[in-house]
């Protein structure tokens, strides 16, 4: 992907804020990313919406917020990876000339579901009754299986985006102490050997990201690095013996592998030249998978390489620095928003006490109801 | 509580037979590629793997082997019936014939372990207008039965 850059970043804390809108919560992340990047929503030529759990045409409705300026706004939805995919439909209008700036909103409230909703009195199929992490928690059980993974090593990395997310003024969750292994192990169990701390909250919250040409970046900000998007890929489900057609699915192993290897070669990067990764960790034992599937470590070598704290801040190559889905938050539409900004803010150096040493590579990696992975490559000039 | 005389339906039709002998097993409403041999569960029109329309359809036998399971802490959701009060195991369930299933286990945490044989079952979830609404889950098949 040629010559698109991230102009500027903005979000609303994700948290549960029953009592704010969608709208507000849109704007404000809107506007924050306006003025990040020094333009004005008069400057936009087209906006990408994204949200999971709102009404049809929310996008468009909270989009008005902002002024009516008469502008394309196409709303992008794909379960978890919605903002992402929103991001992704943003960088090919600029990198394909159709645009020269645009705005990518993701918005959520989980909070308005929960309370409409008739889960948990009348669901309407076998798998509806089943509590989604039931399905992650059977993948960390074949991990145990097959690898001798403990659930320490989960809660090693649900105790590492924790600490992470403490660093994060964004962040949902805030941990006022250090989180130890032993606190995360000793929360509760949601389904064997996940417990709360493995898990991500549910939440509301906004994320925005303004994508433009790479040289309108350096014009409107020449006093920061620019931020490129190199890569991007999109890929759904291939079909192989034993895969899942029923339920809430975690996704063929597969898909992330593939996808990664397409943005790799897109960029003419690899894994050994990424500073910092960000990845769908809605349960630790995917980013644990994750580590090997984005090619960060060898097959079987997850386990080794967390005992040495290699996804650490600090480590070899941080992954989750702002906390992930798991401390940060992850109420849908703008979960893969919040990842580019962490990302963005990452390569800038302007992450505060969580910020990566010299980063200038970033890989942002989502699922989407185990169908779809989504991943960017960021880079710094 | 599930009453022998009250009539038992699926909470969605069209994934799993509804026996009327309660001892016998239920079968999974599935589809086999007449082209390249395949095997889905639950049933589709195109096959997913030669994309060749040619489908048939079949039931398969609810037999198969545990590949995974975890027990989840929280009451089964929809559940009026006392047994899911105090959490419910889940399986993902490999059918000889290729099609794996996610579905509930009865029992509890240490009677699983990866390789179990188990033996599909309707499991009454609630009433609902006189009739009993009946899911599908899987049990452990008692070693004196595995022949295999």
């Amino acid at each position: 992907m040629k010559d698109v850059a991230v102009l500027g970043v903005g979000m609303y804390r994700f948290g549960m804020w029953s009592d704010v809108s969608n709208a507000t919560m849109g704007r404000e992340a809107g506007m924050a990313a306006l003025r990040d990047a020094g333009l004005s929503f008069r400057d936009m030529q087209a906006a990408y919406v994204g949200h999971i759990f709102a009404p049809v045409m929310t996008g468009v409705r909270v989009m008005k917020e902002f002024g009516l300026t008469g502008i394309p706004v196409q709303h992008v939805e794909n379960a978890s990876a919605t903002g992402s995919a929103a991001f992704r439909e943003a960088c090919l209008a600029v990198a394909h000339g159709i645009y020269d700036v645009v705005m990518v909103l993701g918005f959520d409230k989980m909070t308005a579901m929960i309370q409409q909703s008739t889960a948990g009195t009348a669901p309407e199929s076998m798998e509806d009754a089943i509590l989604p992490a039931a399905f992650f928690a059977l993948w960390a059980t074949r991990r145990m299986h097959e690898r001798g993974m403990k659930p320490e090593h989960l809660a090693r990395i649900g105790a590492k985006n924790f600490n992470n997310g403490a660093l994060n003024p964004m962040s949902q969750r805030q941990a006022d102490k250090p989180v130890t292994i032993e606190k995360v192990l000793a929360s509760r169990m949601v389904a064997w050997p996940l417990t709360t701390m493995m898990s991500c909250p549910i939440g509301d919250g906004a994320a925005c990201a303004i994508v433009g040409r790479a040289d309108l970046a350096k014009k409107l900000r020449p006093d920061r690095p620019v931020v490129r998007v190199v890569a991007s890929s999109l890929q759904s489900e291939r079909y192989a013996r034993g895969h899942l057609f029923q339920g809430p699915v975690v996704g063929p192993a597969q898909m992330t592998i593939d996808t990664s290897r397409d943005v790799y070669e897109e960029s003419g990067l690899g894994p050994k030249d990424l500073d910092l990764v960000q990845v769908h960790d809605a349960f630790a034992i995917e980013e644990l998978e994750y580590y090997e599937l984005l090619g960060l470590c060898k097959a079987g070598e997850a386990e080794a390489c967390i005992e040495r704290g290699d996804f650490e801040l600090g480590g070899r190559v941080p992954v989750s620095t702002d906390g992930g889905l798991i401390a940060r938050g992850h109420p849908g539409g703008p979960t893969g928003l919040a990842q580019i900004w962490e990302t963005t803010l990452q390569l800038r150096g302007e992450a505060g006490k969580r910020q990566v040493d010299g980063a200038r590579v970033g890989l942002c990696h989502m699922m989407g109801g185990g169908s779809v992975c989504v991943i960017h490559i960021l880079t710094r000039d | 509580m599930p009453d022998a005389n009250r009539p038992r339906v699926p909470i969605k039709p069209g994934f799993f037979t509804v026996p009327d002998d309660p001892a016998e097993p239920p079968k999974f409403l599935s589809s086999r590629c007449d082209s390249c041999g395949e095997y889905f569960y639950p049933r589709r029109a195109i096959c997913a793997q030669c994309l060749s329309e040619k489908m048939t359809d079949v039931e398969l036998e609810g037999r198969g082997t545990l590949y995974s399971y975890t027990f989840v802490h929280i009451p089964l959701f929809g559940s009026t019936n006392i047994e899911h009060m105090e959490g419910y195991g889940v399986g993902q369930i490999d059918l000889p014939e290729g099609p794996r299933i996610q579905a509930p286990l009865a029992g509890k945490q240490p009677e699983f372990h990866i390789g179990l044989k188990v033996v599909a079952e309707l499991d009454t979830l609630r009433e609902d207008g006189g009739r009993d609404l009946v899911i599908v889950r899987f049990r452990p098949v008692p070693e004196s039965e595995v022949t295999r």
